[in-house]
This record gives C-alpha cells, structure tokens and sequence, in this order.
C-alpha cells in the first residue's frame, strides 16, 4: 500500500502532505526533511527511487522475517517536475514502475483541472489538490487510474477555481495560512 | 496541516465539518484528515456527525466521511460506522462503491470483524461480470493487499482473478493480479502450469515496460522458477526472464530500468545465482554508477556473486569510489547552497510544471552511511569462508591499512535527534576494519610479520596525524595496539614502537584501548629487554634503567585512573617494573674479566608472562560445546569453611610444587583429552618470505591506495623478485643494476668495460625472450598460505551448524534480532492476520473484551496513583507538623520501596484481582492497622507481608492510615518506633 503523498518544492516547503498511517508532527517534518536533503542532491539522469531516508532505514532493517515485509514501507519513488517534487512512500506490495506512472497521471490530472498548472495553483487550491488525490487513493490503496474519471470526479465536487491573471501576485507568501486561503475560495 | 501542528484548532474543524454548505463542509473534512489523531478528543464528537453524513443523499457528501474515515479509524469507530458504510456498498455511484470498499479494508485493519460482515459483499462484486472495471480494480487492489498478509483465504478466487487477467486491458489492474498470483502460487503449484501461457504471452507483447517487469518479478517471486514439474520450460522462462532484465540494464540513458532490473537479480541471485553471475559484466557497470540507489542495489548483488577470480577487481573498484571521494567533504556546503536560490521568486513558480526538468550535474557526494556500508561490504567479502577468496593477504592487508585511513569518524552522539538514530552509526567502523587486521595477524601465521608492520604504521601515522594534545580516537587503534604488543617478536623495530606506545599512551581516551595498550608496552618491553644472550654489559644495563624510568613515567600517572581495569593493569605493571629496576640497577654490569648474567627478573621472569601458548582464533560458539563436568554442582558453596580458609592465608606459606603445577599448565601442551579434542589447525610454516612467490600486479593499485603504501609495495615486489628469472624488471632498474651487474662491477671494478663480456649478452637475449612471455596469460599462483580455521570442541553440532569466520559477518544477524519495534508509517496488520475468514464467529477475537480489560486496568493503575499521591502529601503534611520527624520518614520510605517491589513482582499474576481493588485495599488497610499498632518498625515490616496477595495498591493506603493515627499522638508514636 502507498504509506505517504508528499509535494514540495524546490526548498523544501510543504505543498501537499498526506499519511496514510498517523505520525507526530514533528516526525512528519523531520521526514520530510530528511527526504528533501535526498532528493535535493540527486546528479542528473539518475532513477526515480530514493534511498530509504535514515528515519525509514532505522525501523526497517530490524524486520527480518518476510511475513512483515510487505508492510513495511521500503519504497520512496519521487518525481521533480519544474519546481516541485512529488514523494510516494509504499510497501512493496506497488510496483515501482507503476507508482511513477501514478505521479504522472496525477500531475496530468492536476494540469487538465487548472489548465497549465503551476506551483501557485497548488499553493491557493490546496483543497482541489487534496480532492484529486482522494479520487486516486484512499487509505493508501489506489482505486482510479483512469486520467478522465479522476478530473471527472474533482469537478462533480465543485467549480475549480481559475487563476486570475493579476490579482494576487502581490500577496504571495511562502507561510499564508490556512485562512487567507479559505478567504479567497470564498470570493470565487 | 503542511508540516506543521493544528491539534489547537481540532475542536474548530469539528465546527466548520458540521457546517451544512458542501465547501466549509469539504475544509472541515479537509482539517479532520490533516489533523485528527487516534487520541483527537474531539474524535468522539464527530462519530456521529460521520454516521449522518454517511447517510446523505448527495454522493459528493457521501465520499467526505468515506474518505476521511481511513485516517481517523479506531475500532471502536469502526463498530459504530461499519453499519452505516455497509449498505454503501451497494450505492449507485460506482465512485462511492470503491470509495467504500477500500474504507472497508482500513476498519478491517483495526477491527478485522468488519472484514467478515463485508467480504461476502465484496466478493459478490468482485464476481459480477457487469460491474464497472474501476471498480473491480479496486476490490483488486484490496484483494492484493489483503492477499500478502493471508495468501490461502484468496486461492477459491483464484478463476476469476484469472479471468480478469488474461481479459482486461488495465495495466495497472494486471500488475495488481500479477503481484496476488505470486502470493498465491506457493500454495497451489498447479496454478504454476495455467499461468505461464499468459505471462510469457504478456512479457512478448506488452508495450508497458511496468507491466512487462512485474511479469519476470511474479515469476520469480512465485517461485516459477523453479517449480519442479518442467525443467525444460522453467529453463527456457528462465533465461528469457534473465534476458530480458539484461536488456533493460543495457538500455542506455533510463535509470529506472536499471534500478528495477537489479531489484529484480537481487531475488533470483537467492535462488538462481550461476543465471545471475552470468551478468556480471553489466552489473560491475552500475557500481560505478553516479545514482546512490542503483549503486547500493548493484553492491547487494555483487556480494552474493563473490569468488577469488573478481575479488580483486570488484574491491579495487569500490576501494576507487571511497578514495575518490574523500575530498568531497569540504565540497559540501557551498555544492548545496548554490543549488538553491534564497528567496521563491514568482516567475518561477509560474513556471509550468508539467515538463520534467533536467537538473544541472553535481559532483558525486557520497554521503557517509554510504561509505560505512562500502567498507562493511569489502570486509564481508573478503573475509567470506575463512578468507577463502582472498589470494594475496599483502594485498588485502595493504587494503585493510587503507580502509583504516579512509574509515569516516563516526559522528558524535547527537541529543536531540539520538533516540531515533539507528545504532549501526556508534559502531566505528575503523574498529571493524582493525579487527579484520587483528584477524588476519591472528589467523593468517605467514602473514603476521607484514600484519605486524601494518599495525606499527597505523599507530604511527595515527599519531603524526592527530596534533599533539588531542585524544587519539580511531576505532583501529585497540587492534593495532594488541597486535604490536602480542606479537612484538615480529616488530622490525621495537624500540620505536615502543616510542610510539608510549606517546600515545596518554593520549588514549578510551579505557579499553588504554588497558590494551598497557600491555602491549609490557610485551614489547619485555621482548626488547628480556634477551638470555645478549651479554649484559654496562652499555646494555644504561639502556635498559633508562628505558624503564621513561616507562614508569608514563605508567605512574594511570595508577589513579577512574577505569578499575586500567588502574589495576597499571598498578600491576609498575609494580612489576619497579622490581626489575632494582634488580637491573643491583646487577653490576660484567666487565672483561667478570661475566655477569644479567637479572633473571628481566630474563626470565617478565618474558614468561606473555610467552605462554599462542592465542588461536576461537569459534564463537565454542565455549557451548565444552560439556559441564560431571558433578560440578555451581550452587555449592565453595567450601564449607571459607573464613577460616581465608583467614588462614594470612600466613604466606610458598610451595614449590604448586608453582610447577602452574607451569605445566601454562607452558606445557597437555595430552588431548576426550573433552577438548581441539586441534589448532594452523599448520606451521617454515618461512613466511619464501613461501610467499606467487606475486602479480594489479593495474589500478595506484587509483586507490595512497603513495607511501604504494611505495612501499613497489619496493618490497622488487625486492623480493630480484633473483626471480621470471619477472620482468622495468626497464631502467634493468639497465643500471642487474645482479650480475652489480657483481661484475664489485669484482671488476669500474674500468671495466662490461659490455665486452659475453654473460651480459646472454643476459639480454633474456629480455627479449621475455617480452614475449606476458601475452600469454597466467593463471594467478594462489599464495601458500594457510589460514588457520576458527577453533572449537567437536561433540555437538549445533553450535557449529553456523560456523562463520569473521566476527563482521556475524554482526549484521546479531543487530537484526535486536528489536522487533514498528517501523514508522506503518500498517500495524497483525490482527488481521491471525483472522479468517472462515472462521466460527462465537471463537472470534473479542476486541471489546479485550478493550474493556485494558480500560479497567488503566482505571486501577490510576488509582494506586492517586493513592500514593495522597499519602506523599499526609506525609508532608505530617511532617510540616512535627517538624523534621525523621523516623517516621525512614520507616514511610520502606514501605514504599517495598510495596514498589512486591508491585513489580505480582503485577503479571494479579491481572484478574485489580479489577476491584477497592475492597482489597480496605481488607489490607485493617490487615495492617492492626499489624501496626505495636510501632511503626512493625509497621514496616506488616505492610509488606499483607500486600503479597493484593495488586500493591494496599501499602500506599496503610502509609497515611498510620500518619493519621501519628497525628493525633505523634510524639509517643516517635518514640515506639526508635
């Protein structure tokens, strides 16, 4: 099953968290980083698939026995598209060819909803981000692949709210919170 | 919510959730699965605001809870919601359909009775031909997950699965089935033979490359491979499989393949190694390869697929990658700060993402678990089977000297961050590179004088390296020190190492390394000195005082030491050498008439201590296998009247017989006796220099090892092959100083003309002769050289079942037993998995029961608490009255202390007691008011004594019963108990 969805961006920030297990704040954050600083140092050309970051490697190395094997996670696939990277953190129950796929399709998915997505997007929709992401995966188990039945299904949800063209770039913000943007899905 | 904490705001999103408009309805949800926790109070407030919004109409409203539930999932949840999700199995939206089901498998997970009310349902949809694909897909992936974790409760799904393989078109779907036959196919082996026509048909034809590679990884995890049944075709599906892997090592430019293709060997390397060792050429590619994660997936493999031909190339490659990146430490900081502009400039994030980036080249940064693992991996290998892979141990110990060098200094303990840290980092990985050469010395008796060499050249390079005042820490150190001490016969120069001991020796930190190296001086002391032939002249006896008075110097200051072993050692040695320098300063020296023998102490005495047997290697098991004499009873007290024994040895009383008992012990070989047939097989060598012929080049040397050893090793080859017909000598030693040469020369004189004489033409028609010679390739002689095999008792196998030669190996197994703790993010499934599916529902597993238990216990846990709180503030109380009561305090603590233990004792078998302990605490109370009312020492001992058969809880309530009684007549009650 697919243990966490991460996007971040180019330093580090946060766009998108999603765990599927629940983990302390501060581990979240430690997690992060510590896939970050991995991912950050990649030489060009090298595959999709991380080295399991010292906070995984620790707990897993102590499972010997196959049996827990296919719950542990052992998998980080990312994918660095512009100026965000998307994390899957799985089990070795997915494939690891298919979970790139899976980030792509979700990507695709994402640009046909806000029409040449960017970071922005992300950052004011976060809520479409995250609805995107339930009609892929639930609980960590992958129920749609199907690029038209996801964007079908995030509009069934509601109007996707459109970038205008040059309202708020004055405002942009690494740290806005939580009600500045509920604010501006309420204006659209 | 993105990192960072809102637990402050739970009870807000728990308003904004029950906000009847869809978008604050969707944000609150939004919040609940970003936030709530298991132990989120506001949790039980929003159960019923999930079972309402389950029952909605709108089907958007519908999939809020359904999604939200996976996250916030208790089993007591689970029961409330499972009624209300069940009937949304059967919801028109096939949206909500597989929304639902995968919910379903989350509670199930927590709560495995939602899987039996649910799987009848989800069986159902899965076997009907009309459901909507994505939804099968779905309840496929459920299956698959379900399917790891209890593979034989899927086998009667086992048709239709098939069925949706060979007919649907989702790749993604196929993959999912693919995964579920490998888990099914140990289970039912005729599944094997309907399988393969489908997965070779796919692996030909498909375009997918996923699905193409989770076809050869079903085969080979589903044990296709080597089914039995036909050897012919698993062959042929065998090397196709292997082929095709090959094909995406070798596509040039996609790293992904690379990485999957190794996964994909590291499986089969398990069962089918001589298929996988046929790719070696491709996977000593990817070793070099710049990605981190292919590298390590490359290393694993070429560990398994190890032998004595690619030993040295594949530790000279590794040996490459580590030296190359030394430097790359001072690189570090500015290679990532450039890397990231400060400020997020709006362009950029305007930027499309959907074209992926080519990131701009770094240099290589090996990060230094990275370089830990290299080191750890190198040793494994070639220490593997007793060293049976290595063939030229001056090789392997001018590598080892290196690895020492390159060890990265294991980082310091770090406070905040250290309980997570794994504990692989405290191991100094400099230590298991010393062992290996202490290993070596110990083990490989041709090659101790060069061990022995190699050790003095780390000590001292240890030293010049650190400046003067630091602490010396190099994990290598003890290794290099016991080696220089025990086998001290072998030191080109004793005395500079004794030098360098004794520099180093206060600059050691660590007080094993120091008691290590206490004796080390010892030995090498008593070697430089101990010589019976030597005459003892005047010359001899200055040295000597001299060298002993720097030695207590050094020593004097460690008799104080904190560590108990160094500080006994220390004493020891001082003691000892003082003796030896009276006796070496009462001992005249011998002049020509007078001979005189030098001090026996120093000759005979000293050196006895150290030249006893020779240590072996003893196997790690062996001390299993030494049977218990018979009638050797450990209980036995010793002997019946051991004061008067010890009192008696007051009077010293030597016997000469006893001391000769010793001796025979110590220095004589005693007949092998039916307990310990241990044979020592190192078989003796005569001399290690002529033993060692067999001598070749390796090409790439230079590339990793540093200049003084290459140096060294050039040297000590030319030295050695000097008279050898059969070496090649490079061109201008030839020239200039050919033996005959030099002999010509020394006999003739230089006048001569050497040309002339018709030896030296002979000598370069040699040469031509030999040009030819190293074209034609050799097989590498293989050194003589014996590598004693670990000692042990022979008698009982199981302690030698794993007979493993090098304590590295043996490592890794003893870590991973170490702790079965739960890996982070993860499942917890083991519920689940002890679950059937076909089981009689009355013998289930009661989790409320169990719930319930657990509540009850914490519920006594609190109260005894409580209890004790109460009575450490009557105590305080009680003593803000007396004054400082200090009786009553000493006897209160006693009975504290001691209702703690008994608490600690009974605690396991009293379970069933502390649902009420009230009543018990009553009984006792009485029990021990009345046991107390002689005095408080009574007291003490009472409470005790009355609390056997309770859960600890009466103790604490005894203690301010009995301060209540002080109170109203304190004083008295003082005195009692006085």
């Amino acid at each position: 099953m697919i243990n966490a969805f991460l996007v971040f961006n180019g330093q580090g920030q946060p766009r998108l968290t999603k765990f599927y297990t629940q983990l302390d704040t501060s581990i979240q954050q430690r997690l992060i980083s510590e896939i970050f600083t991995l991912v950050s140092n990649r030489p060009a050309g090298s595959c999709n698939f991380l080295p399991l970051p010292p906070l995984l490697a620790a707990s897993s190395t102590s499972h010997t026995s196959t049996e827990e094997q296919s719950d542990v996670p052992s998998l980080v696939t990312y994918r660095h598209y512009a100026t965000l990277y998307f994390i899957i953190i799985s089990t070795t129950t997915e494939s690891p060819l298919a979970l790139i796929d899976l980030i792509q399709v979700y990507v695709e998915a994402l640009d046909k909803l806000f029409e040449n997505v960017c970071e922005l997007d992300l950052i004011f929709n976060f809520e479409t981000l995250h609805a995107t992401l339930s009609e892929m995966i639930i609980g960590g188990v992958v129920i749609e692949t199907s690029l038209d039945r996801i964007v079908a299904g995030v509009r069934a949800q509601g109007t996707v709210a459109k970038r205008p063209v040059n309202e708020g770039r004055s405002t942009i913000g690494s740290g806005m919170g939580i009600g500045g943007n509920f604010a501006w899905t309420g204006r659209v | 919510m993105v990192g960072h904490d809102m637990s402050w705001a739970s009870f807000h999103v728990l308003e904004v959730m029950s906000s009847p408009k869809y978008h604050q309805k969707r944000v609150g949800y939004l919040g609940a699965v970003q936030s709530f926790r298991h132990d989120t109070e506001v949790l039980m407030l929003a159960t019923n605001l999930l079972k309402k919004d389950l029952a909605a109409t709108s089907p958007t409203v519908i999939s809020l809870p359904i999604a939200t539930l996976p996250h916030v999932i208790t089993p007591s949840l689970a029961l409330s919601t499972l009624a209300d999700l069940l009937p949304r199995l059967n919801h028109s939206h096939a949206n909500i359909r597989k929304k639902t089901l995968v919910t379903l498998y989350r509670l199930a997970l927590v709560y495995p009775e939602a899987l039996r009310a649910a799987w009848p349902k989800i069986k159902d949809r899965l076997m009907d031909p009309n459901e909507d694909p994505s939804v099968t897909a779905a309840i496929v992936n459920v299956v698959c997950e379900l399917g790891s974790r209890r593979p034989k409760d899927f086998l009667p799904l086992a048709p239709r699965l098939f069925e949706l393989l060979v007919d649907s078109g989702n790749n993604w779907m196929a993959i999912k089935l693919i995964k579920l036959f490998a888990s099914l196919t140990p289970l039912e082996p005729r599944l094997v033979r309907k399988l393969l026509p489908p997965l070779t048909n796919i692996i030909r034809t498909t375009p997918a490359m996923s699905l193409l590679y989770e076809c050869i990884n079903g085969i080979i995890q589903g044990g296709i491979l080597d089914s039995a049944e036909d050897v012919a075709g698993a062959d042929e599906i065998a090397t196709l499989c292997v082929n095709k892997l090959r094909g995406m090592i070798m596509i040039n430019g996609d790293a992904n393949l690379k990485y999957v293709a190794l996964l994909a060997f590291n499986k089969i390397v398990l069962t089918h190694p001589h298929l996988v060792s046929q790719q070696e050429d491709v996977i000593l590619e990817c070793i070099d390869s710049s990605d981190i994660t292919i590298r390590v997936q490359a290393l694993n493999l070429v560990k398994g697929m190890v032998t004595s031909d690619n030993l040295v190339p594949i530790v000279s490659r590794l040996m490459k990658q580590l030296k190359s990146s030394l430097p790359s430490k001072d690189r570090r900081v500015p290679g990532s700060s450039a890397n990231t502009p400060e400020t997020e400039s709006d362009d950029e994030a305007q930027t499309a993402i959907t074209a992926p980036t080519v990131r701009d080249t770094q240099a290589l940064l090996l990060p230094d678990d990275y370089r830990i693992d290299i080191i750890e991996r190198i040793l494994f290998m070639c220490s593997k089977d007793n060293y049976s892979s290595v063939l030229d141990f001056d090789w392997y110990i001018d590598v080892l000297t290196q690895l020492v060098r390159m060890s990265p200094v294991p980082r310091t303990f770090d406070a905040d961050t250290g309980a997570l840290l794994p504990t692989r980092q405290q191991v100094d990985v400099a230590e298991k590179v010393g062992d290996e050469l202490r290993n070596v010395a110990v083990k490989v008796r041709a090659m101790r004088a060069t061990a022995v060499r190699a050790a003095d050249l780390i000590l001292d390079q240890l030293l010049s390296e650190n400046p003067v005042g630091h602490s010396l820490s190099s994990g290598a150190l003890r290794s290099a020190i016991w080696i220089i001490g025990e086998y001290s016969i072998q030191l080109a120069m004793p005395d500079d190492s004794l030098n360098a001991l004794l520099q180093a020796i206060p600059r050691i930190g660590k007080p094993d390394i120091l008691a290590v190296a206490l004796h080390a001086t010892a030995k090498v002391f008593s070697s430089i000195a101990g010589s019976e032939l030597e005459p003892w002249t005047a010359e001899r006896k200055s040295r000597i005082s001299l060298l002993l008075a720097r030695i207590l110097d050094v020593l004097e200051p460690l008799a104080l030491h904190p560590s108990l072993e160094v500080q006994e050692r220390a004493v020891e040695f001082i003691e000892l050498l003082k003796l030896t320098a009276e006796a070496v300063s009462g001992q005249p020296p011998s002049t020509d008439e007078n001979n005189q023998e030098p001090p026996l102490l120093l000759t005979q005495a000293i050196p006895s201590l150290f030249t006893g047997w020779e240590l072996n290697s003893v196997a790690a098991h062996a001390q299993k296998n030494v049977p218990l004499p018979e009638g050797l009873d450990l209980d036995e007290p010793i002997h019946g009247n051991l004061g008067r024994l010890l009192s008696q040895t007051d009077i010293v009383t030597l016997q000469s017989d006893e001391a000769d008992d010793f001796e025979v012990y110590y220095h004589q070989r005693p007949p092998p006796s039916s307990i310990s047939s241990s044979a020592p097989a190192i078989t003796r060598l005569a001399d290690p220099d002529d033993d060692t012929a067999g001598s070749y080049q390796q090409a790439s040397e230079d590339s990793y090892l540093d200049a003084d050893i290459l140096a060294r090793r050039k040297a000590e080859r030319m030295e050695k092959n000097k008279d050898d017909p059969f070496y090649i000598p490079s061109d201008n030693i030839l020239r200039t100083s050919t033996p005959i040469h030099n002999i010509l020369q020394n006999n003739n004189g230089p006048a001569l003309d050497i040309d002339s004489i018709p030896v030296m033409q002979l000598d370069l028609e040699k040469i031509g002769h030999t040009v030819a010679a190293p074209s034609r390739p050799r097989p590498q002689p293989r050194q003589r050289v014996v590598v004693a095999t670990d000692e042990t008792l022979e008698g009982s196998d199981s302690g030698t079942g794993r007979q493993y030669d090098s304590e590295n190996s043996t490592l890794p197994k003893a870590r991973s037993k170490k702790s079965k703790q739960h890996s982070l993010l993860q499942v917890d499934s083991s519920t689940i998995g002890s679950f059937s599916l076909e089981g009689n529902p009355s013998e289930a597993f009661d989790y409320e029961r169990q719930q319930r238990e657990e509540a009850e216990m914490q519920q006594a846990m609190k109260e005894v608490e409580r209890l004790r709180l109460e009575m450490q503030r009557a105590n305080e109380r009680i003593q803000m009255a007396q004054g400082a009561d200090v009786q009553g305090v000493v006897i209160k603590k006693k009975t504290k202390k001691k209702a703690a233990a008994k608490k600690a004792a009974d605690g396991a078998e009293n379970e069933g007691t502390k649902v009420k302990p009230k009543k018990k605490v009553k009984k006792a109370a009485s029990q021990a008011v009345e046991g107390g009312g002689g005095g408080g020492g009574e007291d003490a001992s009472g409470a005790p004594a009355a609390s056997a058969d309770t859960s600890g809880t009466p103790p604490a309530k005894v203690a301010p019963k009995k301060k209540k009684k002080k109170k109203v007549a304190p004083v008295e009650e003082a005195e009692v108990a006085g």
